[in-house]
């Protein structure tokens, strides 16, 4: 039985085992001058990892007695937090050496972040995910607060921690409820309790709290309030990090616990998560349109992206996770092109992160506007791009699940959008220029900047086939 | 622009060629079509694309698209060959050369797309090619603010129109066009039918510029005057009436379709042929009469009538061809003299006689004079607004302001310029000659086809016309036909009414200007108010973004608790809640000291500004809690309560030693609203809790871990083989925890450290 | 006897809440310990309490527990929560410190850096 269970969770295990022996070569030799070589090791480790994950089988395997389960939802989450994790500590190492911000923790940190959403998004029982989440949790509060003397770092790392805690606290509080009127902390007890159909007061009051818990994971409006903090705070690299993986497993567990645990009870939540999903996208919309600074626009951005996600997970449907998968798969490769661009932002070395500093940047380097101005455009969902097919799947979901109105507030909400992505593409080609940036040669940057332009035109032609392997995993999900 | 005329050599490059080669290329494929739909046929071609979101990459050719798609290509070859000249030479005319052809692609893609999505797309397309051409000059800043001005609110209003293509595709079941026009009753007895309508609306007003959206047009006239030709007169801002048209079946026939189109259209034609004619620049002249068709042919879909909707069909040819000449003529006369000024032009028919040539055929169309189509056209429209069922005064009165007005503009666009007295034309260092024949080419054929089309209508009724027609009501037999002689009619007196009117407001129409420019003064500026608008949202977005983000982490976790505590309470209001029964059984002296001893740490906790006390309190609470897990049958768990307590205790006093003391807390009565919150949490806690307790649980599997403990894992302690055995992975994970918090413990000290060593 | 521990573990909420906004790292922390405290408790609870039970322990000889014993499940999960609350609070406390040597503060409140104005971060 414990064979079984060990093979189950395998690719965990491994990667904490590398985490740890890692730590011990890096400790023992020379520290931060191997933080460079660790680094390099860690990006193969995840990427293989992803492959070993996304390759090894397509079957449904349950360890632990139902704690942790493997399942294609599960594979397709874990595979794109590790592609995203792998992507962007690649493009960190540059970043970090020139600002002598490399250390050999930060790899280390990475991959035990990873771990814990790989449990998160293979928890099958409260306790289990309240492990991941912290695993997770505590591995982001120490690498948001990784910028050596910088009082921003320390602060945004508080916050987040000081928020963080809370949502601890209240996903731990909604648990116990849940165990006290179900009798069970397994997700697949909990759905057997629930199955009546109506959610008991007591129940809906843990999901109350697991959901609010939950919400702040997804930083979803109103608990979204450490997230530009954080953005803003933390070094680009690691704002990238927390743009990416963390985002996909906070929907992930969020879509886990709704539909495995709490799946017969859709009618109860559905309206909440859409509550949620309003209340997201309207914030972050408006509150994107006063920044200066494109890190705490992207913070805002990211607000209200997880609403549009949201939307996805609202309908309560098969089809709607789906919607969210793809979604989130297309919004995180995205976001890995729109950093690595913010990475290449820079004045006389320094890194530099308000948008005006982007007057007129096409006439300088016209390629790299180009790609921008293609991942502003597929973040505001304009047509053709890829960015919009995925706006669209979610709101396809929601008109499917008879919730018109989300919809429509959706699209509402994306005007707010086009606003202010539209802002950035201005300065970029109508600026005049002021103080212009640096024309440092970043290669892998640019590279990578282009291959995600490239994503969001060449898709539009089947989406990679994306849909696909999220409808196998939605279908995993939800029976 | 216009000092590129120096290097005729460079006109022929791909960048001048090509463009009308392949606007060409689709002119002559569309018109195989043109046999095939005069029968009456529809054609649809499709392929799928994303099949989970039933989106198709279907097409369909019928009388409205084909017409549309006729004349963008058509009138694209014109514009073409004239900014292949036009701009010759030009550094960024490759550039211009791929967003124009870019924009024809996608507004033939608009007109031919069968799936709304589709539409969708191209729609929006067009949007950002439009922006990108009126922002073609991006030195300047009126074109800058123009270009975003046009992108924002037309793409506003796309969105608009998504979002109700949305809703018709929740209440149908289908996105296409072909499938839908079968349908619909079903969307007029729709209870979404009103948002449908005010949504899909949206689009098309915002697109064809109807009042109050109408700001953005005259400004766009900021592009190149080939582009004001193609896009911002002859084909784009009709995506709108062709929404309006292609949505006829499904939409119109409603009372609330009829007197939205009719208020609005009617409206906009009135008002923008007064405006025309104050304006002195003669492209803005020419935007406004723009407005006025525009306006003249949404007023006309608004009613199902055969006339109404053939005036629509002529009307929307009518003014392609004569605008379009209209505007390359202004770009030829801009080209040689320099000024588009009104007043400064005169004579010019001397020196450019077929440029004025162009512009007189053109001009006489746009008056509505005999034999032209114009003529045919404006009769049209009367018949049309005579039998409408809104109200026949009101239309026809429009319609007749509007021409009269449009009279009187034409003289002033082509007669002053041309064959007025000679003008103030100083302005540039060469001669003026007559423009070079790729940019007079487009110009001669369009006017020359106004007059052919006014002799011999058959061809266009039967191709153009009756089709329309049965594209929109479904029955070609509706369609009226084109006569340039139709009788001694009402319409006949009115057309003649008109030109009388129109050489008044010509002869007097220094002093009509004068009384529109102080009128104008007296009203809103829509223009001003898309400033303020603008700077409006930013503030706004300021002060929420303040209000909500202030930066304070204690509101953040007000609002946490505040949200939370409202959730539940209104979940508690709602359904009320079942607490059983308050029962104190089996309470002793014991408990009650036990219990008395956890509530006094907590509120020594609470009160007290010294750290020791503070810390005192808190140990004192978790001695308490341990001595409730021992009295309940929990030794284990109470053990390590107690350890971690006191280990908590330890690392505090250390921590205390290096922070600093306490700061002063606020006194009470400053933080009421945190009290309050603070008893309402509590009191939502304790009530669901004793709620929790008051019904039975389900402890089956507590009595398997009971029943397997020994048996299966050989172990007596049920509680720990439950930890090392059954939930083991628990333990495993919560190892990880504890190892992770030291790493970043480590990480963070290390920190400390190197920057003391600094 | 339910409700006793009810009414406790609710006046250890509403005590924790009120010390975490008051807006100090300190106040956080102390409210924090109550708060993990109180959801202890808030499971143990959920568990259904036996008054007078003994501890779940199976006796020599014997297969199964006898009398009533008290639920084992719910103090399995109260370890796993009390080992991890205590490694998150002392990862807390060092970030407390850290950031009291960086910013020279531990009210939160005045930790506005990142929301700063324009005019503000002049001055």
């Amino acid at each position: 039985m414990i064979a079984a269970d060990l093979s189950v969770i395998l690719p965990e295990i491994v990667l904490s085992l590398y985490a740890m022996a890692a730590l011990l070569i890096a400790v023992y030799n020379g520290k931060d001058a191997v933080a460079s070589l660790v680094l390099r090791l860690t990006v193969a480790v995840l990427f293989l990892a992803a492959l070993w994950v996304g390759l090894d089988h397509n079957d449904t395997r349950v360890g632990f007695g139902g704690m942790f389960i493997d399942d294609g939802f599960a594979r397709f989450a874990k595979v794109t937090i590790l592609l995203a994790a792998s992507a962007v500590l690649l493009m960190s190492e540059n970043y970090m050496a020139r600002r002598n911000l490399l250390r050999f923790e930060y790899p280390i940190l990475i991959v035990l972040a990873v771990v814990g959403m790989m449990v998160m998004v293979s928890a099958g029982d409260l306790m289990a995910l309240y492990m991941g989440l912290e695993l997770q949790s505590l591995a982001l509060y120490v690498v948001a607060a990784l910028r050596r003397d910088s009082v921003k770092s320390t602060e945004a790392g508080l916050k987040y921690y000081v928020l963080g805690a809370l949502s601890s606290g209240l996903l731990l509080y909604g648990a116990s409820l849940t165990y006290g009127f179900a009798g069970t902390t397994e997700f697949a007890g909990i759905l057997q309790a629930t199955q009546s159909g109506d959610l008991s007061l007591g129940l809906l009051f843990g999901l109350v709290f697991l959901i609010s818990g939950l919400a702040f994971k997804v930083s979803a409006a109103p608990f979204h309030m450490w997230t530009p903090d954080v953005y803003e705070g933390s070094p680009t690299p690691v704002t990238a990090f927390f743009g990416t993986a963390p985002k996909m497993a906070a929907m992930a567990l969020f879509a886990r616990v709704a539909h495995d645990a709490f799946g017969a009870a859709t009618a109860d939540w559905g309206q909440v998560v859409a509550l949620l999903s309003v209340a997201s996208m309207f914030l972050g919309g408006i509150a994107a349109i006063g920044q200066t600074n494109i890190k705490r626009l992207m913070a805002y951005s990211s607000i209200a992206h997880m609403g549009y996600a949201l939307m996805g997970l609202a309908a309560g449907t098969a089809f709607g996770v789906q919607a969210m998968l793809v979604y989130m798969a297309i919004y995180v490769t995205m976001n890995v092109g729109t950093f690595a661009f913010i990475m290449t932002m820079s004045r006389n070395g320094q890194p530099v992160t308000d948008i005006a500093s982007l007057n007129n940047l096409s006439a300088r380097d016209p390629l790299k506007a180009l790609a921008m101005l293609v991942l502003m455009f597929s973040l505001a969902g304009v047509p053709p791009l890829v960015g919009f097919f995925g706006k669209y799947y979610v709101l396809n979901a929601a008109l499917q699940a008879d919730m018109a109105w989300l919809a429509v507030a959706g699209v509402i909400a994306s005007v707010i959008g086009a606003f202010y992505y539209l802002r950035i593409v201005y300065y970029m080609y109508f600026g005049t220029e002021t103080d212009p940036l640096d024309t440092v040669e970043t290669p892998l940057l640019t590279s990578l900047v282009v291959a995600s332009a490239a994503v969001m035109v060449v898709g539009i032609i089947n989406l990679f086939g994306v849909e696909g392997f999220a409808a196998v995993a939605a279908a995993s999900l939800v029976q | 622009m216009a000092d590129h005329s120096e290097h005729p050599a460079s006109f022929w490059t791909a960048a001048s060629l090509l463009p009308p080669l392949i606007a060409a290329a689709l002119f002559a494929v569309f018109t195989t079509f043109l046999p095939a739909v005069a029968a009456g046929e529809t054609l649809r071609y499709a392929w799928g694309w994303i099949p989970a979101l039933g989106v198709d990459f279907s097409f369909v050719i019928d009388g409205l698209s084909l017409t549309f798609s006729l004349l963008i290509s058509g009138i694209g070859i014109a514009v073409m060959l004239f900014s292949g000249r036009y701009l010759a030479g030009h550094p960024q005319h490759g550039r211009f050369s791929l967003y124009l052809v870019s924009f024809m692609l996608a507004m033939l893609g608009l007109v031919l797309a069968d799936n709304l999505l589709v539409l969708f797309v191209f729609w929006e397309l067009t949007t950002i090619t439009s922006f990108l051409l009126i922002g073609f000059s991006h030195g300047s800043e009126v074109s800058r603010r123009a270009a975003l001005q046009a992108l924002l609110v037309t793409g506003a209003g796309g969105l608009a129109m998504l979002a109700g293509f949305l809703l018709i595709g929740a209440e149908t079941g289908t996105f296409e066009l072909s499938a839908l026009r079968e349908m619909g009753d079903v969307l007029r007895d729709s209870p979404l039918y009103i948002p449908i309508l005010i949504l899909v609306l949206c689009g098309a007003f915002t697109k064809s510029a109807q009042f109050p959206f109408h700001f953005w047009l005259p400004n766009a006239m900021a592009a190149p005057t080939p582009v004001s030709a193609f896009l911002h007169s002859a084909t784009m801002v009709k995506g709108g009436v062709y929404l309006l048209a292609r949505m006829h079946p499904n939409l119109a026939g409603t009372n609330t379709w009829l007197w939205t189109l009719v208020i609005f259209g009617a409206f906009t034609t009135v008002f923008a042929s007064i405006v025309a004619l104050r304006q002195n620049d003669l492209k803005q002249t020419l935007a406004y009469t723009t407005l006025m068709a525009l306006g003249a042919l949404v007023l006309f879909l608004a009613a199902p009538g055969g006339y109404a909707v053939t005036a629509a069909a002529t009307f929307l040819v009518v003014h392609s061809l004569y605008k379009a000449a209209l505007f390359l003529t202004i770009g030829c006369v801009d080209h040689a003299t320099g000024t588009r000024d009104a007043r400064r032009l005169g004579g010019l028919a001397r020196r450019m006689p077929l440029t004025a040539l162009a512009g007189g055929l053109a001009a006489l169309s746009m008056a509505g004079m005999v034999p032209f189509i114009g003529f045919i056209g404006k009769e049209l429209l009367y018949k049309g607004g005579l039998e409408s069922p809104a109200s026949p005064i009101i239309v026809t009165g429009a319609i007749f302001a509007a021409s009269a007005l449009m009279f009187a503009v034409a003289g002033v666009v082509a007669l002053r310029p041309f064959w007025g007295s000679d003008g103030k034309m100083p302005l540039l260092d060469r001669p003026i000659r007559e423009a070079p024949l790729p940019m007079l080419a487009g110009p001669l054929v369009l006017g020359v086809l106004g007059l052919y089309f006014g002799l011999s209508p058959h061809g266009l009724q039967v191709h153009v016309t009756d089709p329309i027609v049965g594209a929109i009501l479904g029955d070609p037999d509706m369609a009226k036909e084109l006569y340039l002689w139709a009788g001694f009619n009402l319409a006949l007196i009115l057309s003649i009414l008109t030109f009388a009117t129109g050489v008044a407001i010509y002869v007097f129409q220094d002093r009509i200007r004068e009384r529109i420019v102080a009128a104008e003064s007296r009203l809103m500026n829509f223009d001003a108010l898309w400033d303020r608008l603008l700077a409006a949202i930013g503030t706004g977005a300021r002060v929420v973004t303040d209000l909500l983000q202030p930066g304070i982490a204690s509101r953040y976790l007000m609002a946490v608790f505040t949200t939370i505590t409202l959730l539940i309470g209104s979940a508690i209001l709602i359904r009320g809640l079942d607490i059983g029964t308050v029962g104190l059984s089996g309470v002793d002296g014991v408990h009650v000291v036990v219990f008395g001893l956890t509530i006094a740490g907590t509120l020594l906790a609470v009160v007290t500004n010294s750290r020791i006390a503070a810390i005192t309190g808190l140990g004192v609470t978790g001695t308490g809690v341990a001595l409730v897990f021992i009295m309940f049958g929990a030794p284990d768990v109470a053990i390590t309560q107690i350890l971690v307590e006191m280990l908590i205790v330890v690392l505090f006093s250390v921590a205390a030693l290096k922070l600093p003391t306490l700061p002063q807390r606020l006194p009470f009565f400053h933080r009421r609203a945190h009290a309050a919150v603070s008893i309402a949490l509590g009191a939502i806690v304790a009530g669901v809790v004793i709620a929790v307790t008051s019904v039975p649980l389900d402890l089956r599997l507590t009595e398997f871990f009971e029943a397997n403990s020994y048996p299966e894992a050989h172990g007596r302690n049920i509680v720990n083989v439950i930890l090392v055995d059954f939930r083991a992975f628990d333990t495993f994970g919560e190892i990880s925890v504890v190892a992770i918090a030291a790493i970043s413990a480590y990480a963070l000290l290390r920190q400390r450290k190197t920057k003391g060593s600094q | 006897m339910e409700t006793l521990l009810a009414m406790t573990l609710g006046c250890l909420v509403a005590a924790g809440v009120y010390l975490m906004l008051a807006g100090d790292l300190l106040r956080f922390l102390f409210g924090l310990t109550l708060i993990s405290n109180a959801v202890n408790l808030a499971i143990f609870t959920s568990g259904r309490i036996t008054v007078g039970g003994t501890p779940p322990l199976v006796p020599d000889g014997a297969y199964e527990p006898a009398g009533d014993v008290a639920n084992a499940l719910p103090q399995a999960l109260i370890l796993t929560a009390i080992v991890i609350g205590f490694g998150l609070f002392a990862f807390a406390l060092v970030l407390t410190l850290k950031a009291y040597g960086l910013l020279g503060t531990i009210d939160i409140d005045k930790m506005r850096l990142s929301e700063a104005k324009p005019d503000e971060d002049k001055a």
